[in-house]
């Protein structure tokens, strides 16, 4: 798989069709894998792919990385999940399809962090399915979807008709409760917040070129890291996900205080898709709810 | 001094001891709020928070996520308050009255870290807000018998028992003891006015080995430090190439121990109001945005130089304390894996 990879990488590179390639490469150690860009063909041997390959690399296909758009054209690899994050993207208008090269890597899983791949050895071959995020267990494009070429062996996974996994189970807990019992778990999570934005920072979605949390004048966010400030930053996050968010995972992965930012994302994917029939990143041409008018759209959720 | 002996199951009273004074003990955590990383982990998240009795305490750690540095510079807090009236702007400053916080279970790496705060905090500006908490602090370092692949103190001339920053030096003995040592006056007072907790070490502890933290090789902090002075480096495209996936967070600044930048900000109505000191993170692309809109780090490498700069060149050049102190936290918190000891590394090649 990995020899097809660095095989196409390079010979996109060759040929000048790209001038970078956005893919996986080793740290030094060859302990944890990291983004590398690759704009040599003889650098093509960089790339790797394994469970460990958890970052959505769509990211750096944002305006937020000048300099590397500054690079030329790029091919980018990637998972299924992060090729939904490259269809919202194109829908909204980030990005033309045209303007990327998709190396879609066909996956059986990542681990939820690096770090829990310990003792597991160095065959990748499977993951624990204890150390796969919910995400994975629910896959529905280990096959990528939308790709200019795909690698790897075509998988007959089939995910469950029911969403399982901690974050599904969590989220059915959750609803159980009253909402006051809600506010105090979410109110003990967000009060964790550091402010470190890695969460919008990580996230592909998040491309503002100014932030509503670094607008000043007035402050409408408060910068402070006190409850108020804390969950004001939390909910604007939340909200502009809506209907975008394709439950890559990345900005709970991100977050170093541990904040449960997936239950967040995937509670309001589920309202999505139950008010607008709509999931995020399965067609480059459909634009999310939020940003269209329709007539149709039921408005039945607003309580 | 190590003459002393602390006994595990004396901690409990020690907390009690210094609750009852009104003091704060603070400890290595696991909030059980925190949900775990999976299924079955619990102790992959660790950090310093106040602890209200011996059982809340982690003994089994490498390293608490954060750094103790929230407890001597608080990510927010208030430092005047106003009001805005008819006649004008009243405002009055905070006084800051801390109380007695003892850090327990400190790091050694972190114990260091306090010079370099109080460096800065000191400068030129004495800041009564970092020096009176930092006045107030006992640390009680407990040395490294474990270590991660992230932990680079050996790197950056530190050992896994130094004694730099510590007002107490503890290290485990074989027995389930910890071996005291006084390493300042306001240790051993500490010591002193718990006398009854300390019980005397009867014969030299048969001490747990220490963690073995194996310097990097190919890493030289005083070649990467010349290699930063030189002004012709400053514009290498290197800096380009090693720092293009950062992500422009602020996890590293915040979990670092040594970083220590603030902004300033006023919250309230337009009647009263906070003027609130909160940390700031030279990551963020807004830092250095003037007012006309020019901004001199107007691209991430720029600031991530900033930040590697400021740690292997500025600081050592400035104070006598150092810049980094290898805790490792940076490496274990970025979501990209940007590893500062690669780029050590990078440097120390050219």
């Amino acid at each position: 798989m990995e020899n097809t990879l660095r095989q196409k990488a390079k010979e996109l590179l060759e040929k000048g069709d790209v001038k970078v390639v956005i893919g996986f490469g080793w740290n030094n150690r060859k302990t944890r894998t990291t983004p590398v860009f690759i704009t040599k063909p003889e650098d093509a041997d960089k790339l790797i792919f394994n469970p460990l390959c958890v970052n959505n690399l769509s990211l750096y296909l944002t305006r937020k990385f000048a300099d590397i758009k500054a690079l030329g054209k790029p091919a980018i690899v990637a998972k299924g999940c992060d090729i939904k994050t490259i269809a919202v993207l194109i829908s909204e208008s980030q990005l033309k399809r045209e303007d990327v090269v998709i190396l879609g890597m066909v996956c059986s899983g990542v681990v939820y962090k690096q770090e829990l791949w310990k003792g597991v050895g160095t065959d990748f071959k499977s993951v624990p399915t204890d150390i796969m995020p919910t995400k994975c267990h629910n896959c529905d494009v280990r096959n990528p979807h939308i790709a200019d070429v795909v690698v790897g062996e075509k998988t007959t996974f089939m995910p469950p008709d029911v969403p399982s996994g901690m974050v599904f189970d969590k989220i059915r807990e959750l609803d159980k409760k009253s909402g006051a019992e809600r506010w105090d778990f979410w109110i003990e999570h967000f009060n964790r917040c550091i402010k470190c934005y890695a969460c919008r920072q990580i996230c592909p979605l998040c491309y503002c070129e100014r932030c509503i949390a670094e607008k000043n004048m007035p402050q409408w966010i408060e910068t402070s890291a006190h409850l108020r400030g804390n969950l004001a930053w939390n909910l604007k996050r939340a909200m502009d996900l809506t209907g975008r968010c394709t439950f890559c995972g990345e900005c709970e992965r991100a977050c170093p205080v541990n904040i449960p930012l997936n239950l967040v994302n995937q509670k309001l994917a589920l309202v999505v898709r139950k008010a607008f029939e709509h999931r995020a990143g399965y067609d480059e041409k459909v634009h999310p709810p939020m940003i269209v008018f329709n007539m149709e759209d039921q408005e039945d959720f607003i309580k | 001094m190590a003459n002393k002996l602390l006994k595990k199951e004396n901690i409990g009273k020690l907390i009690e001891a210094l609750n009852n004074e009104g003091s704060v003990f603070v400890a290595p955590t696991n909030p059980t709020s925190i949900p775990p990383l999976k299924k079955g982990d619990t102790g992959g998240f660790v950090v310093y928070a106040p602890v209200a009795k011996a059982e809340e305490i982690m003994f089994d750690y490498i390293i608490p996520r954060n750094s103790f540095k929230e407890f001597l510079f608080p990510q927010t807090e208030p430092i005047a308050a106003f009001t805005i009236g008819k006649e004008g702007v009243d405002m009055k400053g905070v006084e800051v009255n801390p109380k007695e916080t003892v850090i327990f279970g400190s790091r050694p790496c972190d114990a260091a870290s306090v010079a370099s705060l109080r460096a800065v905090f000191n400068w030129d500006f004495k800041d009564e807000f970092y020096n009176r908490r930092e006045d107030k602090a006992v640390v009680m370092t407990v040395a490294c018998t474990k270590a991660d692949d992230s932990c680079f103190c050996t790197t950056v001339n530190l050992t896994p028992d130094t004694p730099n920053g510590s007002d107490i030096l503890l290290r485990e003995t074989t027995d389930g003891y910890y071996a005291v040592e006084a390493i300042t006056d306001k240790g051993k007072k500490f010591i002193e006015r718990f006398a009854n907790i300390f019980s005397s070490k009867p014969q030299a502890p048969s001490l747990q080995p220490i963690a073995d933290v194996k310097p990097i090789a190919g890493i030289d902090v005083k070649k990467i430090k010349e290699w930063l002075k030189d002004t012709k480096h400053y514009e290498n495209p290197l800096w380009q190439e090693l720092a293009r996936k950062c992500i422009g967070c602020g996890a590293c600044t915040f979990a670092c121990p040594t970083c220590h930048c603030f902004d300033i900000v006023d919250e309230g109505s337009a009647y009263e109001g906070e003027r609130i000191k909160n940390w700031d993170a030279c990551q963020f692309e807004f830092f250095t945005l003037h007012t006309s809109g020019y901004n001199p780090r107007d691209t991430q490498y720029k600031r991530w130089r900033n930040r590697f700069m400021c740690k292997f060149n500025f600081y050592p050049s400035k104070f006598s304390s150092r810049g980094c102190v290898g805790c490792g936290r940076c490496i274990r918190v970025c979501p990209v894996r940007l590893d500062i000891t690669e780029v050590m590394e990078e440097i120390s090649k050219l």
